[in-house]
Formats: structure tokens, sequence, C-alpha cells
């Protein structure tokens, strides 16, 4: 190979302005079992990299961190679906016969992985808010996503998850057993607060209750004496 | 954010990776200014380098899977990133016929694609070195700066030069090779 008309072209190449031909010919010199001067290349994607560095930094404005937090929540689907699709090929599906000790742990710690995956986004939102001191305006952007995010998918979840167990026809035992557990963990942390008002409550009223009994009672003892 | 200052550009990258939003809003913090410097210097309109900064962090989250951890060169692969979408938009702004902006194109011309033997570059290791890179650029010729920037900055390729000087293509692929050799040249000095 002509290390030298490599470099001609890598040189133009890095400045991404070669045409057609000398594209075709860089390509062909690359896929080349010969050898190609990838050293150079680095070092001149390098190169071409540092010439912005002679620049005066400007900066932008502080509401743009606001705009991209909007723009990265708004493709929060697709980043879960490539999360998921990562963890299907990370865990091999198992024979439905075989329930060996190991096996139940393992998928229970697979369980917790993927639980911790689904609600990553909403955590790492709530920590921004959590670990770090109110800053100035343009700390407020994650935060602003941070907290609509958390309200809104805590509303949504649990219809979410219902509507997800109802169209579990196709869906694996896991995914309901994690469905399930996000339930639990819900109902647990926001509605068995409520449940023990209730309780406490429905015991005063037992109590009252058999307290107006009791008086009724004597009452019309009373009476009946009285009559006699 | 004192966590910020204490992980490596790598380690940020790794728990992108991951998905770790807080890791992207640390990478955003890092190098929002230098990325925006660029973007502008290639723009120039501000709205449209602000939009552009946006959806360079936006493509970072989404194709994080074709950053190469073995290179680890994450100050090159921004900055190439960055460059080549604002060229990308600024090619298209000005009715140049390029083919649909899809997910496969962005693969394909706007994800950098470095040599495996690249060397890593810190950002602040770069700002530190920046009087060198403004001395090597003062070395050159104005005629050759002035290609370098047309090609660099303008996004123009050898013809577009060409034509825009009213000289032949050949000599402006000498210029620009010449002007980049004698930049890594004046740099391998000044180190």
């Amino acid at each position: 190979m002509d290390k030298k008309k490599s470099l001609e072209l890598i040189k133009l190449e890095v400045l991404g302005c070669l045409n057609e031909k000398d594209m075709e010919s860089l390509k062909i010199m690359k896929e080349s079992k010969d050898e190609f001067p990838w050293k150079e290349l680095a070092d001149y994607q390098n190169l071409v990299a540092l010439i912005p560095s002679a620049l005066e930094l400007k900066y932008p404005a502080s509401e743009l961190k606001d705009k991209t937090a909007m723009k990265l929540y708004s493709i929060r689907d697709e980043i879960k679906a490539k999360i998921d699709a990562k963890k299907a090929l990370e865990i091999p599906s198992q024979p439905v016969e075989e329930n060996s000790d190991l096996e139940e742990k393992i998928e229970l710690e697979e369980k917790i992985e993927v639980e911790e995956k689904v609600f990553a986004e909403a955590e790492e939102g709530f920590h921004i808010i959590a670990d770090e001191p109110l800053a100035p305006i343009q700390e407020e952007s994650f935060k602003i996503v941070s907290n609509f995010k958390e309200k809104e998918e805590s509303k949504n979840l649990i219809n979410e998850t219902h509507d997800k167990i109802e169209t579990a026809v196709s869906k694996t035992a896991y995914e309901k057993d994690v469905i399930e557990k996000i339930v639990r963990d819900y109902i647990k942390s926001h509605i068995e607060g409520d449940i023990d008002l209730l309780n406490q409550s429905v015991k005063k009223n037992k109590i009252l209750s058999f307290i107006l009994f009791i008086i009724t009672l004597i009452m019309i003892g009373a009476l009946y004496f009285i009559k006699q | 954010m004192a966590e910020s200052n204490t992980l490596t550009d790598a380690e940020i990258m790794l728990k992108i990776a991951g998905y770790d939003s807080k890791a992207l809003e640390q990478l955003y913090d890092r190098y929002a200014p230098f990325l925006y410097t660029l973007i502008k210097k290639i723009v120039t309109d501000k709205e449209t380098a602000e939009e552009i900064l946006s959806d360079v962090f936006v493509i970072i989250w989404r194709q994080i899977d074709h950053f190469d951890f073995k290179t680890n060169n994450i100050y090159t692969w921004l900055v190439t990133l960055a460059r080549n979408k604002a060229i990308d938009v600024l090619n298209r702004r000005g009715g140049k016929r390029l083919p649909d902006y899809s997910d496969e194109y962005e693969k394909e011309y706007i994800i950098p694609k470095l040599s495996e033997e690249v060397e890593t570059l810190e950002l602040e290791e770069v700002l530190s070195r920046k009087g060198k890179m403004e001395k090597a650029l003062g070395s050159l010729t104005d005629a050759q700066r002035y290609v370098l920037e047309l090609s660099y900055y303008g996004g123009l390729d050898q013809e577009e030069i060409a034509n825009k000087l009213k000289i032949p293509t050949v000599t402006v692929k000498s210029k620009l090779q010449v002007a980049i050799g004698n930049l890594m040249q004046k740099l391998s000095e000044a180190k």
C-alpha cells in the first residue's frame, strides 16, 4: 500500500472534505490486508479535535439544560426499551421444569435488577434533588423534570401496572412477579397509612356503638322498673 | 455538584452507558461550554447552536452503545460528534442534497468512528494547551489558515472551497494537506 497516498487522504478525511472518489479509495485502503496507518489516522483525528481549543469559550443559556432534560424525558420509552432489550440478551431462557434453589436465587436477583432499572430514571432524578443543595437557575432543570417525571410516574404507576397485568397473556411469569411486586410496594408505601387510619376509626366506632348499646339497655331496664 | 469534579470522563461515560441520567448531567456541565463554542462558530446563530448542543446530548444518551470504550477518547469523540452534527445542520439549511436524517444516517455520518490506536485526551489538558494551539494556528500562512477554516468550521469539501476561491481543486487539496501537516508539526514541537 502507498503509505504516502493514505496519509494524504487521511489528512482530508479528518477534516471531512474528501470527495466521493477519494472516500472510496480510502475505504478500500482501510479494508485491505496491507498495513494501514491507523496510528497516523488516530493522531490526525486528535489534532483536528484540538482546533476549537483555540476559540474563546462561550456559554449556552442556562435554560438550555431544562430543554435538554425535557428532550431526554421525551425519549424515555425508547431508552426503557433499550434497557429491556439489553436485559433480554443478558438473561438466558430457562426450562420451566427445572426449579432448583440456585435458580430461584438467580431469578430473585434478576427481578431486583430489572425493578431497579424500571425506576432508575426517576430514582436518579430524585437523587439529584436529594444530594445537592438548591443551586442557581440552571440547576433547576433536571429537578423540574425529575419532579414532573416522578409525579407523573407515581400517578400512572397503578394504571400502567394493571394494564400490564391485563395484557400479560404473552408475558412470562417472571415479568408478572415483577409487576405484582411493584404494585405491592406501591400499595405498601402509599396506601397502608390510610388503611391504618381507617382501621383505627372503625375500632373507635365499634367501641362507641357498644357503649350506646349498653346505655340503651340500661334505659330500657330503668323504664321497665319504673312501670312496675 | 462535588462529584462531577472527581469523576473522570471515562467513569462518567461508563455510568451513561448504564443510563445514569445524573452522569449525563455531569458530562453536560463539563463539556457544554466547549461544545457550544465549537457549534456556535460553525452555525453562528445562537438559537441554532443551542438546539444542536441539546441534540448532541440526546444523541449521546441514545447512541451510547456506539461509543468505543476500548479507545475511551471521550474528548475527541464528543468534539467530532458535535462538529459532525453542526456541519450536517449547516449543510441541510444551506440546501445541500443529503440523505434523509434517520437513525442509520446518524450512525453512519454523525457518530464518530475513531481509530482504535487513538490516544486519550482530557478536556482539562486540552484547555491548558490552548496557547500552544493558538500559536500553531498562527504559524500557518493566511491562505492555509483560511482553507482550513473553510473546511473545519465551514463544512466545505475540496470542490466547494475551490469554487468559492476560484482556484483549482488540486491546489485546495494541497493547501489543506500542507496546513494540517504543518499544524501537526508545530504542535509536536511545542510539546
